[in-house]
C-alpha cells in the first residue's frame, strides 16, 4: 500500500500550526462572543427561541386568573351578575395580556428574521468562497493551455528557422563546389592530357 | 449576571484568542472561526457538561471547538474540480497555482484528519498543531503521557496511508 512520507505529514501539520489569525480578526471574535454572552436569551437552557414556552406560561396566567375569578364569583354574594363579572374579567384579562403577547410575537419574529438573515450570510460567504475558488482554478488552468500553446507555436517557429538555415548552408556548399569546379576544371584535364604524354614514350619502349 | 457567565468571560479574556487560533488552523477561515467561536461560547454556556473548574473546562471547551470545526467541515464538503485534471505547472513556487495547490494539501490533511477516531483527532490536533506537550494532553485527557504519545504516532501512520492513497491517486 502507498504511504506518504512521514516528514510530508508533519511538514503539513506544521504548516497547520503556523496559520496564525489576524489580531483584529481575534479582538472582533472575542468582543463579539463577549456581547453574545451578556444577552439573557443566548445563555437560557433549553429552546433559545421558543415561542410555546411563552405562550404557554401566559395561558396559565390566564387560566389561574379566570379561574380565581370563578371561585370568588361563586363565593361571593349571590346578587353578583356573572356575565357582567365575567365581561370585566374578560375585558381585564384582554387588556393586560394583550400586549405581553403581542410584544412576544414581535420579539420572537425580530429574533428569526436576524437568525435566518445570519444564517443566509453565511451560506452567502460560502458559496462566495466557493465561486473564487472555482474561478482560481479555472483562471490558472486556461493560463496553463495557453502558455502551452505559446511554447508549442514558439518552437514550431524555431524549428522553421533552423531548417532554411540548413538549406541556405547547403545552397553555398553547392555553389561553392560549382565555382570550383568551373575555376580548376579545365586545369586538371590539361594535367591528366600532360601527364599522358610525358608516359607515353616510356609505355612506347 | 450570573456566576457562570463571569467565570465564562474571564475564561474568553484567557483563552479566547487560542481558541480562536484552534478553529482558524482547523477551518482555514477566520469568518467562520469567528462564527463557530460563538456557537463554542453559547454551547459552553448552556452546558450541563463538566464542573467548569479551571483544568476540565479547558479541556472541555478545546474538545467542543474541534468537533465543531469538524462537524463545519463534514457540512460545507462540496464537490469541486480536482487537482489531477490541471496540467502540471513549470515551477510550483510562488505561482497561484502552487498557493492553491498547497492549501488543497491542507483541505486534504484536515479532511483525513477529520476520519481519525475522536480521541486520536484531538491528541493528534492537541500534539502537533496546538504543539502542546504530551504531558499536558495527558493531563487533560485523563490518560499517560506514554499512552498519547503512542495515540499520537498511531494517528500519524493513519494519516500517512490516507494521504498516501489520495496521493497515488492522483498522480
Amino acid at each position: 500500500m502507498s504511504e506518504l512520507d512521514e516528514n510530508q505529514i508533519h511538514d503539513r501539520l506544521k504548516r497547520l500550526s503556523q496559520i496564525e489569525p489576524s489580531q483584529d480578526a481575534a479582538e472582533r471574535a472575542v468582543q463579539r462572543v463577549r456581547e453574545t454572552i451578556s444577552l439573557p436569551w443566548a445563555t437560557t437552557r433549553g429552546r433559545p427561541y421558543g415561542l410555546l414556552p411563552m405562550m404557554a406560561k401566559l395561558a396559565a396566567a390566564a387560566v389561574i386568573l379566570i379561574a380565581a375569578g370563578v371561585v370568588a364569583g361563586r363565593l361571593s354574594a349571590p346578587q353578583v351578575d356573572t356575565e357582567q363579572l365575567r365581561a370585566e374579567l374578560e375585558a381585564s384579562l384582554k387588556s393586560s395580556l394583550e400586549p405581553a403577547i403581542r410584544q412576544s410575537v414581535l420579539d420572537e419574529a425580530d429574533r428569526r428574521w436576524q437568525s435566518v438573515f445570519a444564517a443566509g450570510c453565511a451560506e452567502l460567504k460560502d458559496e462566495l468562497a466557493q465561486q473564487v475558488r472555482r474561478d482560481l482554478t479555472q483562471f490558472a488552468a486556461q493560463s496553463l493551455t495557453a502558455s502551452g500553446v505559446q511554447t508549442q507555436r514558439q518552437l514550431r517557429e524555431l524549428i522553421q528557422l533552423i531548417e532554411a538555415a540548413r538549406i541556405q548552408d547547403r545552397r553555398n556548399v553547392e555553389a561553392a563546389l560549382e565555382h570550383i569546379e568551373s575555376q580548376f576544371g579545365n586545369g586538371l584535364v590539361t594535367l591528366a592530357a600532360h601527364t599522358n604524354e610525358l608516359q607515353g614514350p616510356e609505355q612506347n619502349h | 449576571m450570573s456566576g457562570r457567565n463571569e467565570e465564562l468571560l474571564e475564561y474568553l479574556d484567557k483563552s479566547g484568542a487560542e481558541l480562536f487560533a484552534l478553529l482558524t488552523r482547523l477551518t482555514l477561515r477566520q469568518d467562520v472561526a469567528e462564527e463557530l467561536m460563538q456557537e463554542l461560547f453559547i454551547k459552553l454556556s448552556r452546558s450541563s457538561g463538566p464542573d467548569h473548574k479551571a483544568g476540565t473546562w479547558d479541556a472541555y471547551a478545546r474538545k467542543a471547538a474541534i468537533n465543531l470545526a469538524f462537524d463545519w467541515r463534514r457540512r460545507k464538503r462540496t464537490p469541486l474540480q480536482q487537482l489531477e485534471q490541471v496540467p502540471e505547472p513549470v515551477s510550483k513556487d510562488g505561482s497561484p497555482l502552487g498557493g492553491l495547490i498547497r492549501c488543497e494539501e491542507l483541505q486534504e490533511t484536515l479532511d483525513a484528519i477529520g476520519r481519525l477516531k475522536k480521541a486520536s483527532r484531538e491528541a493528534l490536533i492537541r500534539r502537533y498543531i496546538q504543539q502542546e506537550s504530551y504531558e499536558h494532553i495527558a493531563e487533560q485527557m485523563g490518560a499517560t503521557p506514554h499512552q498519547v504519545r503512542a495515540i499520537c504516532s498511531r494517528a500519524v501512520n493513519h494519516l500517512r496511508v490516507t494521504l498516501g492513497s489520495n496521493h497515488r491517486q492522483s498522480t
